[in-house]
């Protein structure tokens, strides 16, 4: 893991300074040394974790790092109780991109209705394949190719 | 920093030393609404990933889900540092407090290579 000077690899002080003072009883402060301190240690979590779930995707023979490869990472790097928030949070996440997805989708069908109203079938088709749409959708939105 | 109330007209007593005047930090970041706050943006985790030369693609998911468990991280380290402070009968977390937490647990050893804590530093000194 290289931190290379100059690159802006910072967390927002703000988020991180809620999360600290979220954590702890009311009335106890945090210097600023140690919130920039704990800001970079987070960053260095990321980093570091994304190495750990990176090894787990290259095992799979993945090229695209997926939300297992970063739990897989967690036990590895003996962060086990964040497994099951995670996992939560992970299911949490999923129900409302499913629903932003489904909201938009009836969005475009409502508007496709409004111009063309020829194609009531196909737009029922395209339900049984929106999991697979998500999916490539999802892989294309990242392809944002490092070039190192 | 703590007591500068005055000129930023709110009403609010507790004023974090960033000097931002934000709502009460919320409870249950685990989804409630006012969770929103203590989110880490995605964009800045994605930048943090593709900062690896042997990472390729992360979908949507890995990166929410680093984010988070960034966010858990935080949590986790500032409570620790904090049970050092308090043995010092302090209200306030140190630096010092964040390094005796490092070298006390061995989750954070990997951070030790990394915020040059190995030594004291002259920081550390200075501050009482």
């Amino acid at each position: 893991v290289v931190l290379r000077p100059g690159e802006d690899l910072n967390l927002p002080n703000a988020v991180i300074t809620r999360i600290i003072k979220g954590a702890l009883p009311d009335g106890v402060n945090i210097s600023k040394e140690a919130r920039s301190a704990i800001s970079r240690a987070a960053s260095v979590f990321v980093l570091y974790a994304t190495s750990c779930a990176n090894n787990f995707a290259m095992k799979g023979k993945r090229k695209t790092l997926n939300a297992s490869d970063v739990l897989s990472a967690m036990e590895e790097m003996e962060f086990q109780r964040f497994v099951t928030p995670l996992k939560e949070a992970l299911e949490a996440y999923r129900r409302e991109q499913k629903g932003k997805k489904e909201a938009s989708e009836q969005k475009k069908k409502d508007k496709d209705k409004k111009t063309d109203s020829e194609e009531p079938d196909k737009s029922r088709d395209e339900d049984n394949d929106e999991d697979e749409e998500r999916l490539e959708e999802e892989e294309q939105n990242e392809e944002e190719e490092v070039d190192n | 920093m703590a007591a500068a109330a005055a000129g930023s007209g709110t009403p609010r007593e507790e004023e974090g030393p960033g000097g931002e005047a934000v709502a009460p930090p919320p409870q249950a970041p685990t989804g409630a609404p006012g969770a929103r706050l203590s989110r880490l943006p995605l964009a800045r985790v994605k930048a943090l990933v593709k900062a690896d030369p042997d990472v390729t693609l992360a979908g949507q998911e890995a990166i929410f889900i680093l984010a988070r468990a960034a966010e858990l991280f935080v949590e986790t380290i500032a409570k620790d540092a904090y049970c050092c402070a308090q043995q010092g009968k302090r209200k306030t977390l140190q630096r010092r407090d964040l390094d005796n937490a490092i070298e006390a647990v061995d989750e954070f050893a990997f951070l030790e290579d990394y915020l040059g804590l190995s030594g004291h530093t002259q920081s550390n000194q200075m501050n009482s």
